[in-house]
């Protein structure tokens, strides 16, 4: 992970990016597109519609790179504004890295034998639903409870402790698939296969970081807010 | 074999901090995962949250706190407990500590010191090879799984008690690291240890 100061409003949002390239990522989930120029932070947050605060907690918070307690977190962060930011990471994965790692892992698997390559793509299979299913379940049911809740509505049948117990580790899955493919795969070995380890590796460490981020951000932020 | 460890360091010093944390994450056996505890406010509130495995506190963070009291107040009976000491100190401070490691250690006397803490759980390099690959009878239990028995079922087929089943099952989710049945069918088929169409109608 990336040791720096902290980044503020003034700096340039090329330097944060090139600094830290997995910000690519954040930042597109936040609606910002490439091509800002020498714009700062500040700026191009602006020109955007971005809450500033929000992105700039969720940055330094995944550069930092351990995960640190924030308190009254609720003064840093707009919870509307870092729902969209998980949604979006989940339309990432859902509709475009996974569905790319799947036809990548395919094709590298293709010469081996035909039952090794039936097995591999059932496991991945089985391991991206269970990735929707966790996903939908904020989608559908952690969402739509908060919004209420930022509307002022309490519900006794649900709070955030329910996710926060539930919550489980998807990335562990992945990570048997990579020790598999790694330890046992027994075709020959490609530069396409070598890419999609390099991709599971990356995806492995995304889905890490998008857990801590609902773990140490959004769980406590809903926190504070049920307390009010 | 690489295991995972989740470490809190209470210690108000950023630089000892920083320093200890870039040491720990070099540890190999260990993927260290790493909680700062930076106040004493933070302290308990911390450690109840995170449950972490070990617990590196600096004896004169301050608080009013005994170790046993820490484990206690978190719920965390299993932590470990080290002092971090920066100097000479009264023993009388640090002898409820499990362990103590000073600023001058190296880090394989801290690798040592915390194998010697987390003993039952890690498996000791020494393990010979055998200890890291499938025996005969893992290899038949990995079978049964794959066609989906139950540890009852394996228990009859192969004269064996159900817990003798289980231990053997955890043992051979701790060698493979994979903990899936569906991980452990990929590895069944890729190491030929059985055919698809054995197991084509489960799944």
């Amino acid at each position: 992970m990336y040791k720096k100061g902290k980044y503020r409003e003034s700096d340039k949002m090329s330097d944060l990016i090139c600094d830290n390239y997995p910000m690519v990522l954040v930042m597109s989930r936040f609606g910002i597109d490439l091509g800002f120029g020498e714009k700062n932070i500040g700026e191009v947050c602006k020109q955007n519609e971005v809450d500033l605060n929000t992105f700039l907690t969720v940055v330094n918070f995944l550069i930092e790179g351990k995960p640190v307690q924030i308190e009254h977190i609720t003064d840093y962060i707009s919870l509307e504004v870092l729902i969209r930011y998980l949604h979006n990471a989940h339309d990432y994965f859902l509709n475009f890295r996974l569905p790319h790692l799947r036809r990548k892992l395919l094709e590298a698997i293709e010469g081996c034998r035909e039952e090794v390559a039936f097995v591999i793509r059932k496991f991945f299979d089985e391991y991206a639903e269970e990735v929707n299913k966790h996903m939908m379940y904020e989608e559908n049911t952690v969402y739509p409870y908060v919004k209420r809740l930022l509307k002022g509505e309490k519900d006794p049948r649900y709070n955030i402790s329910i996710f926060r117990k539930r919550h489980d580790q998807i990335e562990m899955k992945i990570i048997e698939l990579k020790n598999i493919l790694i330890k046992y795969y027994p075709g020959e070995g490609s530069n396409l296969l070598n890419s999609v380890l390099f991709d599971i590796f990356a995806t492995e460490e995304d889905l890490a970081t998008h857990s801590l981020v609902e773990d140490y951000l959004f769980v406590p932020a809903i926190l504070e807010l049920e307390k009010k | 074999m690489t295991s995972n460890l989740k470490i809190a360091i209470a210690e108000p010093s950023l630089l000892l901090r920083s320093g200890l944390e870039t040491q720990l994450k070099r540890l190999t056996g260990f993927k260290v995962q790493l909680v700062e505890i930076i106040t004493a406010e933070s302290l308990f509130e911390s450690l109840r949250m995170h449950k972490p495995d070990v617990l590196i506190i600096n004896p004169c963070f301050p608080g009013n706190f005994t170790p046993q009291l820490l484990k206690e107040e978190s719920g965390c009976q299993e932590m470990k407990c080290l002092a971090l000491l920066y100097n000479v100190i009264d023993p009388a401070l640090t002898r409820h500590y499990d362990e103590q490691i000073s600023i001058f250690d190296g880090i394989n006397e801290i690798k040592s010191k915390l194998e010697g803490l987390l003993v039952s759980d890690i498996p000791k390099d020494t393990e010979t090879e055998d200890t890291q690959t499938l025996s005969t009878r893992e290899k038949e239990i990995v079978v049964c799984v794959v066609k989906g028995m139950t540890n009852r079922e394996i228990a009859d087929q192969l004269f064996l008690s159900t817990h003798t089943v289980i231990t053997h099952r955890r043992n051979i989710a701790r060698k493979l690291q994979i903990h899936s049945a569906s991980g452990l069918i990929v590895y069944a088929i890729v190491n030929k240890l059985i055919e698809l169409e054995d197991i084509q109608q489960k799944i």
